[in-house]
């Protein structure tokens, strides 16, 4: 039987969903049922990863420090995994304390065309023994045999595995088949994907990545994410069985993981607004909804059209800054009366 | 009877793309003479440019200036942070003045627009970073006008094909380094610096965005301030913009700036490079118009 | 001091030579200078003529030519020390003189760190191709050159064929793509080959060009992303050793003190215009290489296979075919991989400890 490779980041993406306020209580209560669901990866900290907490995408109610410590008590057979982006976090503020808590696995993330600025932190992890997997997010934003290079750089550097994020839940499932089988094909290390649901086809895109090759595979509890959310573990996990995988996760602890997480992570299960939709179809950013919507009140200007000129600009992870200087633009407009 | 305007002489160590960019920002100063441009090898595109300009180059790093101490009176060094802190110890033996555009960050912090006659009784001058020199001349207003201010945070975002190897390789280093300064001249304790590379095309120009967290914040002072600040740095970086004044959003002062290069070497979106070679030219004139400078080599 | 470390070394060095003194008889007297020199191999072979000096006085001098930033690097400061050793500093691109003593010449300045290759490509090409054109222009000059040897690479054939037990120096059969940035370093170290046989073919220079495969040795940088180092650093930091894929690729590594004893003697007697292979032909599964390696250690450190594909994992071979070097040289392998292997351990483990 074909093995995947569960990666469960809904202590960490989810995060984008509450806005960076995860508490104690909730990511020990999550952590606990994920381990019992036996989730072989629990991912956790500021939905844009280590040293993110920030007034550009979010102050974090907890210092990933103690998200760390709470997540690392009720961890006992499911490792600890975290997420960072070189930029925001540095290997001497954030990534060496981080370790010294004890974290098993470290994913380091680019833009999908920037790998080169994750060679220091992917060396460093794997110097400190640890496993280490590079993520090229924003995938939909390069070709394939672009993302073969920017993979081989990560392996280079140490990755023992390169993950596609589909950050924009932009990507069609012969997309990610085409992108996922060029790589499996030329590199000598495991290859993921890391979905999210803005089309409606994280399932279906993580299925299409798996039967091209991908061995690892990102789903959250109720697909708990920002925006339209992410792959919804719990039913991967059992689409997955129905395909023939073997995730070496119980199906009946997944759903009551997936019931801690209703009753006690999420507000409300990610609906694909339209907000979403858009995103989705602009190929923006899925973190971006949340500051959109908000920003899009305060000018009172149509929040689709704020997506649809981000995607236009190619806006990448972490510039919500642009969010607010478009819509003090699409304002001005509107105030001048010009119907554009 | 007026003496003519001697020009001071000035050596690049360097010969990359900034030590190349800054040679030509030498060629339109009035106060600075390039008199040496020094790389370790003369396939550099640099090099080829500046021999082809009639600059004396040499190929022997800091040698060239060791065998002819009195070629130059100061030095830019763009090397590396490693090379800067070798080069150091000889060329203040040698009552060299440097502007250290590496992140060495051995020498006084150096933002034109805000300390430039402080500076003047340093040695070596350490120009910091891009986003520093961005983002300094206002989050130090900040400081002023709201002391109590809580938490600064800079984000710029340059265009990927601005940021070379060496870049990207050290992006650990550009954040502690801005953040180390941020503090330092705003007198806030808690900074952050963030930068993201926009793989964008056509390429956008250096942005910075400046957050802090102030109880109310008094936003006409901060204008007031923020206007003045950006009116002093464009006299030495004529591509300096306010794009968004400051602004109070969601419990937070938002201010934007962006950076267009002048493209005397690199293209003009290389935002980022143009504005800390300008300080550092800054820099550089200050000490030639400066007569206690003018004693220290006599 | 560096004696306990170095002790290895030395032994290494004499087990080498024993029996085969005579057979580099051709350094004596002779000023050997290499580009590139303060890496792997300029090192190696340095530590083996510092050898030949002080116990069979063959006053052979060395000059080791490296960039500032490679001479920083540098792993044997006492060997800096010595008489007989000098160095010059010099980035190869530019070489425009040699010193005119020079008699011998190894060219090896290029980097074999593939993550260099990945973020860096047009950095790797430079140093290779207009490293290689400078330093043979000068070398063409030198009055006095005996011989010159070019330090190629394995990766000039491409991949190996898994059809195909070892690849000789006329293998065709590996395949190459150009047009992609990821072929920099071995496109590069192509075109070298073909500058040394331009060079050959115009200025008559007496070269000779070898291909080296895999090494590993006492002065290796652990931190190097090629398995063997990846699979002794895991094990000296406790382990598990992790092995990407299912761990079915071959390989094969030959000891430094070998790899520096063969560069020797190839310069020396290797026919001009000829290519020759160097590594050992004794290929080995990666999975056997690193419980070879975990059993090394007073408790045995477990092995993971990581990456598994039902199965279907990736596998590749790179195993040279040395008749040539052993035919027309005499050459053999001294020291078997287990040895190698526990020496290069016990190194590192001693200098570590001495550095704490």
């Amino acid at each position: 039987m074909k093995k995947i490779l569960i990666s469960d980041p809904t202590l960490r993406d989810g995060n984008h969903a509450v806005k960076q306020q995860l508490t104690l209580e909730q990511v020990a209560a999550y952590a606990a049922s994920a381990n019992a669901a036996g989730v072989p990866i629990v991912e956790v900290g500021h939905g844009n990863g280590l040293g993110a907490s920030s007034l550009q995408v979010g102050m974090s109610l907890l210092e990933d420090g103690a998200m760390l410590k709470a997540a690392r008590e009720n961890l006992t057979t499911s490792k600890l995994g975290i997420f960072l982006i070189p930029g925001f976090a540095t290997i001497n503020k954030d990534l060496r304390p981080a370790l010294d808590l004890g974290v098993d696995v470290v994913r380091v993330a680019s833009h999908c065309t920037e790998a080169d600025t994750t060679q220091r932190h992917i060396g460093f992890a794997r110097e400190c023994g640890k496993e280490v997997y590079g993520v090229l997010m924003m995938s939909h934003m390069a070709q394939a045999d672009i993302l073969l290079q920017e993979c081989r750089k990560m392996e280079s550097y140490g990755a023992e595995g390169v993950i596609l994020m589909d950050s924009a839940g932009a990507s069609l499932p012969f997309e990610v088949s085409e992108k996922v089988k060029s790589l499996v094909d030329h590199l000598n290390i495991a290859v993921g994907y890391h979905a999210h649901n803005n089309l409606g086809l994280a399932v279906a895109n993580s299925i299409a990545a798996a039967q091209a090759g991908a061995v690892i595979l990102d789903g959250t509890a109720c697909g708990f994410g920002a925006g339209a959310g992410n792959t919804p573990l719990e039913i991967l996990v059992a689409v997955l069985a129905k395909y023939g995988y073997n995730t070496g996760i119980d199906l009946y602890k997944m759903l009551d993981a997936a019931d801690v997480a209703r009753a006690k992570l999420v507000e409300r299960t990610p609906v694909i607004s339209s907000a979403s939709l858009v995103s989705g179809l602009a190929g923006v950013f899925s973190a971006f909804s949340t500051p959109v919507e908000r920003v899009a009140r305060e000018y009172n200007v149509d929040p689709r059209d704020i997506l649809f000129e981000l995607g236009r600009r190619k806006a990448v992870a972490g510039q919500e800054d642009k969010i607010v200087e478009i819509a003090d633009e699409l304002a001005r407009k509107k105030s001048r009366g010009t119907p554009e | 009877m007026t003496q003519p305007v001697s020009k001071l002489k000035v050596a690049i160590l360097g010969s990359g793309n900034i030590g190349t960019d800054l040679l030509l920002k030498t060629l339109r100063s009035a106060y600075l003479d390039c008199t040496l441009f020094i790389g370790r090898n003369f396939n550099s595109p640099g090099i080829a440019k500046a021999s082809g300009m009639g600059i004396r180059i040499s190929d022997r790093s800091i040698d060239a200036i060791i065998n002819d101490p009195s070629g130059c009176d100061l030095v830019f060094d763009c090397t590396s942070a490693a090379d800067a802190k070798r080069h150091w110890p000889i060329l203040q033996q040698l009552g060299k003045i440097v502007v250290d555009l590496t992140p060495a960050k051995i020498g006084k912090m150096c933002i034109p627009a805000v300390n430039l006659h402080d500076c003047l009784g340093s040695q070596n001058l350490n120009m910091i970073t891009c986003g520093g020199q961005a983002s300094i001349p206002l989050t130090h207003q900040i400081g002023i006008i709201h002391p109590n201010a809580q938490y600064m945070e800079i984000v710029s975002s340059i265009a990927s094909r601005s940021a070379g190897p060496a870049t990207r390789l050290n992006i650990d280093e550009y954040v502690e380094t801005t953040e180390g300064a941020i503090q330092s001249f705003s007198g806030c304790r808690k900074a952050k610096a963030i930068l993201i590379l926009n793989p964008a095309t056509p390429c956008i120009d250096m942005q910075t965005t400046i957050f802090a967290k102030i109880d109310n914040p008094d936003m006409e002072k901060l204008t007031v301030a923020v206007n003045d600040a950006v009116a002093k740095v464009q006299k030495y970086v004529p591509g300096y913009h306010l794009i968004l004044p400051p602004t109070r959003e969601g419990g937070r002062v938002v201010i934007m700036v962006k950076v267009q290069g002048r493209g005397d070497y690199l293209p003009a979106f290389a935002g980022n490079l143009d504005i800390i070679n300008c300080a550092a030219i800054a820099a550089a004139e200050a000490f030639a118009q400066s007569p206690r400078k003018m004693k220290q080599h006599r | 001091m560096k004696n306990s470390a170095h002790q290895i070394i030395e032994q290494d060095c004499e087990q080498v030579l024993t029996g085969s003194v005579e057979q580099l008889g051709g350094m004596r007297g002779e000023t050997l200078l290499i580009t590139g020199g303060t890496g792997f191999v300029g090192t190696w072979i340095t530590e083996l003529i510092a050898h030949l000096n002080d116990h069979y006085q063959f006053g052979t001098r060395v000059k080791l030519l490296s960039s500032q930033e490679s001479n920083s690097r540098f792993m044997a400061p006492h060997l800096g020390v010595r008489k007989d050793v000098e160095f010059i500093r010099q980035d190869v691109r530019t070489i425009a003189d040699l010193p005119v003593d020079v008699t011998l010449l190894i060219h090896a300045a290029a980097s074999p760190d593939t993550r260099l290759h990945a973020s860096d490509p047009l950095r790797t090409i430079r140093v290779i191709t207009q490293g290689t054109d400078a330093a043979l222009a000068a070398a063409a000059r030198l009055p006095r050159l005996k011989r010159t040897m070019n330090v190629s690479s394995a990766l000039i054939y491409g991949a190996q064929s898994w059809e195909v037990n070892a690849m000789s120096e006329t293998y065709s059969g590996g395949l190459l793509d150009c047009s992609s940035m990821l072929s920099s370093y071995a496109e590069a170290k192509r075109v070298g080959e073909t500058l040394v046989a331009a060079y050959r073919n115009e200025h008559r220079l007496p070269i000779v060009n070898i291909r080296p495969f895999a090494f590993i040795g006492p002065y290796q940088r652990l931190d190097r992303p090629w398995a063997i180092n990846n699979f002794m650093r895991d094990g000296l930091l406790g382990g598990p050793i992790r092995i990407l894929g299912d761990g079915e690729t071959v390989r094969s590594y030959m000891y430094a003190s070998d790899m520096a004893f063969w560069f020797l003697r190839i310069l020396l007697d290797g026919v001009a215009g000829r290519s020759f292979n160097v590594g050992s032909p004794v290929g080995i599964r990666l999975k056997d290489l690193a419980e070879q390696i975990g059993g090394c250690f007073p408790v045995p450190i477990p092995v993971e296979c990581r990456g598994l594909i039902d199965g279907k994992g990736k596998r590749s071979k790179m195993i040279p075919d040395v008749g040539v070097a052993e035919t027309l040289l005499g050459l053999s392998i001294k020291v078997d991989l287990e040895t190698a292997i526990q020496r290069t351990l016990l190194w590192n483990q001693k200098q570590s400890g001495k550095n704490e």
